[in-house]
């Protein structure tokens, strides 16, 4: 091969290292996950920014009538539990203690479901008072928990997955790393429940305050 | 390349089988390119014909060559045609080829996710092109303004197919570019530090990670557009307390970022045609990486400058003008440090070159409108006028579809192993850069004079008559000019000469393995020390005890981000039709709601998650290590 400009010479060589010792990786799923939850979060936050751009110069939002503060706390609680839960589902399941595990992934499952069915019990009571063909603030405050629901339903969806994955002749590949994915993916749910129970639940009945006319 | 034991052990690992369910189940990063840029390059000759119909229509006043809604559709179509099937996957497709074989790689991170966008991305523009078939087509131009997409003004399945088939699309965009964020981060070959990374992974790296937060607003506009057409909800109509500019907001900070999407992959490309051309490595890389990046990021603060005309405050439209001139600095940075390329090397007057330095001259023009358009007080004279069309057209022609042919004469040879004619395409190159210039110059002036866009026609004696007929003529050059490349093209696939590995001489590892490469890309993962790889002395493929062959499996190297440094070897799955299956029950999903059909549209999903877990389900493979 010709050299075809005064090329510069090498400066740093590349590295030596025998490519054939080289354990074999498994980490580029979970940055993938990362990535798609960087994803999802800006879709929540794009939901965010319309709650409150179409909140602006409204006389009339959610301040008129906060919405119920009981329910989405024991839904926070609900999922904050199963967060520690799954959290520890994980480093069992690194410590190859697979039972335990295993339980704890439907025991998160249960919880998910539990959150669900309550969710919807919150559904029907605040249904009397506000539809999301009410007004604009009916439609993103359903949009908003109904996608979050969805989300809810993707993550147990995905942890019912691994919970049935076996580990059977897992020489190269332990079930650790779908665990994780799930659990992750988990976690950023139930986080988003958090800004949820914050923006749409709480800061209202400040608001209802501070409100003049 | 004589068949070693090596090669043909590795060609048995790799190699698809030429039967049909090879060829829907393949994962190869350079077939699924190839089909990318295929069905990309239909979908511009598609949105081609539908703007030559738009010209006919303007040419003279008050023509009737096409209805008034029938103009709509079409203009419309044109243009969602254009910059979501046509610009960005023409990109992904050069991207999905390339990237590994620049890198060093093998494949892509995820190989089967790879499989699975093109095929969304297919189903999404076969979803789009039905609705013509009911005569009602998305008629609201490309970003389908609110309150005319609503139900009371288009009551039509147009703006439903349009919602819909953007979504099944984003689902496709932001599995590409997640696939490319890991790909370029982790798979570089050794020693191929960030700093030696060449620039079109640069581009393609953070127009990805511009994806991955950009493409949720449109996703969430339209999720809402569909909402309010047909669920009840508030969020557009002003009568239940909506905001018409919600739908702006959500679309333009999707869509500004999204023309850095489209147009900096393309810069990237020339940032490697233009040194390879000039005989010189590429003048100021760092200052060209860095002004990549900042183009991307700054791009998320431009979006209201779409929108100075709908009564904001000053200081909001001042920060937004501000921000928007800022781009044009990033930009002049790299066009001024490819100048400086040509400059100081010893050019070479290829086609690709013609078409690269082509692709500068309009770029500059579109920029410099496109400054003008910055300065507020000029945008609200100019604003939906045929002055933005040309700003536009300049742009994209110029920054996507003439670096994309350049790219095309360029890479070709690797795809194909075969020259293009040189001849036939320099005579290409110097029609369509005519006919683009005749045809698109000339909107500034009908734009200054007054002419508003995405008008059906227009009366006689304003002056307009004489110019659209330039355009016209212009718009159909351009169109011969294309088609001369695909003539050649196809001259060159029967009876081009043999290209070799490296037939330009050029300086990337792509041009280190065979053209077309080997189903495996590398027969040993090449060790890198410069940027210039093909052009330092080092020997990238020295490997005497054959430790870099990697044939005890599917198998490529994992590196860490910054440095390169190999930290372990990558298992890469194997063909599955499960991936076309995901996407088909994911068309489905969409067309059952599209038709109402909603417990079919339920039973689809849950197929939709059966079939990912499936081409999820771990088996247990050979034993390989």
């Amino acid at each position: 091969m010709s050299t075809l400009v005064e090329s510069p010479p090498v400066q740093i060589p590349p590295p030596r290292t025998k490519l054939r010792t080289l354990p074999i990786d498994q980490t580029r799923g979970i940055q993938a996950v990362y990535a798609l939850i960087c994803t999802e979060a800006t879709l929540f936050l794009c939901m965010f920014g319309a709650y409150y751009y179409l909140g602006n110069n409204k006389d009339r939002w959610a301040i008129e009538t906060p919405p119920e503060l009981v329910y989405p706390f024991v839904l926070l609680a609900i999922l904050l539990s199963s967060s520690a839960v799954i959290h520890w589902g994980e480093k069992q399941v690194e410590k190859g203690r697979y039972g335990a595990s295993r339980a704890a992934l439907w025991f998160t499952v249960l919880l998910g479901l539990l959150f669900l069915a309550l969710q919807g019990m919150e559904y029907a009571s605040e249904w009397g008072r506000l539809t999301p063909d009410t007004d604009s603030y009916g439609s993103i405050f359903y949009t908003i928990t109904t996608l979050h629901a969805a989300h809810v339903i993707a993550g147990l969806l995905l942890l019912a997955y691994v919970g049935f994955l076996p580990h059977y002749g897992f020489a190269r590949r332990s079930p650790h790393m779908p665990y994780q994915v799930a659990a992750r993916y988990w976690h950023f749910v139930d986080f988003v429940w958090v800004f949820i129970v914050g923006l749409l639940y709480v800061i209202p009945h400040f608001l209802v305050h501070g409100h003049v006319h | 390349m004589a068949e070693t034991a090596v090669a043909s052990q590795l060609t048995e690992l790799w190699e698809t089988p030429k039967t049909l369910c090879g060829w829907l189940g393949t994962v190869d990063h350079k077939e699924l390119g190839i089909r990318y840029l295929v069905t990309a390059f239909l979908f511009l000759i598609v949105g081609g014909v539908e703007s030559l119909l738009v010209r006919i229509q303007l040419t003279h006043s008050n023509m009737n060559f096409l209805s008034p809604e029938g103009y709509n559709q079409m203009y419309t179509m044109h243009g969602v045609t254009m910059i979501f099937w046509y610009a960005a996957p023409i990109l992904s497709g050069f991207a999905i080829y390339l990237i590994p074989l620049m890198i060093g790689a093998r494949d892509l991170a995820f190989p089967r996710l790879n499989a699975f966008t093109y095929w969304t991305f297919l189903f999404s523009g076969i979803l789009l092109y039905i609705s013509p078939f009911f005569h009602q087509a998305p008629h609201a131009g490309w970003f389908a303004y609110v309150p005319y997409t609503l139900t009371e003004y288009s009551p039509g399945v147009g703006m439903d197919y349009y919602a819909l088939s953007l979504i099944l699309l984003g689902i496709s965009t932001t599995g590409a570019a997640i696939n490319f964020v890991v790909t370029i981060f982790r798979f570089r070959a050794p020693g191929m530090a960030i700093s030696r990374m060449p620039l079109f992974a640069y581009s393609t790296l953070t127009i990805s990670c511009v994806i991955v937060f950009a493409m949720p607003a449109l996703t969430a506009a339209c999720i809402f557009l569909e909402l309010d057409r047909h669920w009840g909800t508030h969020f557009f109509g002003i009568a239940g307390g909506g905001s018409t500019f919600l739908w702006q907001q959500l679309f333009w900070f999707f869509g500004h970022p999204w023309v850095y999407v489209i147009f900096l992959p393309a810069t990237g490309m020339i940032s490697l045609i233009i040194p390879a051309f000039s005989r010189r490595p590429v003048v100021g890389y760092a200052w060209i990486a860095i002004s990549t990046i900042l183009t991307g990021l700054v791009g998320f603060g431009v979006w209201l400058h779409h929108m100075f005309t709908v009564g904001m405050s000053d200081i909001a439209m001042s920060i937004f003008s501000a921000g928007s001139m800022t781009i044009s600095v990033f930009t002049s940075i790299q066009v001024l440090a490819w100048l400086a390329t040509i400059w100081k090397g010893r050019p070479v007057a290829t086609t690709s070159m013609y078409y690269a330095v082509g692709s500068v001259v309009m770029l500059v023009i579109g920029g410099l409108s496109g400054v003008f358009t910055g300065i507020i007080p000029v945008d609200w004279q100019v604003h939906n006028t045929y002055y933005v069309v040309a700003h536009i057209h300049y742009v994209l022609v110029g920054s996507n579809v003439f670096p994309v042919f350049a790219g095309f004469y360029f890479w070709l040879p690797k795809m194909t192993g075969r020259m293009m004619s040189e001849k036939l395409g320099k005579l290409s190159f110097w029609v369509m850069f005519i006919g683009f210039n005749v045809g698109f110059f000339p909107m500034h002036i009908i734009g200054l004079m007054g002419m508003p866009r995405r008008i059906f026609t227009y009366p006689a004696g304003l002056g307009f008559d004489k110019w659209n007929m330039v355009i016209t003529i212009g718009a159909f050059v351009l169109g011969v000019g294309i088609l001369i490349s695909i003539i050649n093209l196809f001259v060159s696939l029967r009876s081009g000469k043999l290209a070799g590995p490296n037939p330009w001489n050029a300086d990337g590892l792509e041009w280190l393995t065979d053209s077309p490469p080997p189903p495996y890309d590398f027969e040993h993962i090449p060790l890198v020390a410069s940027r210039h790889p093909l052009w330092d002395d080092y020997d990238n493929l020295d490997d005497p005890d054959d430790d870099r062959v990697l044939d005890g499996g599917r198998l490529t190297t994992i590196t860490t981000w910054l440095d390169a440094e190999p930290i372990g070897v990558a298992t890469i799955p194997e063909d599955s039709l499960l991936p076309l299956v995901m996407s088909l029950t994911l068309l489905g999903f969409f067309l059952a709601y599209q038709f109402h059909a909603l417990w079919i549209a339920l039973a689809l999903i849950i197929l939709t998650f059966l079939a990912g877990c499936a081409w999820m389900w771990p088996h247990t493979e050979k034993e390989v290590l």
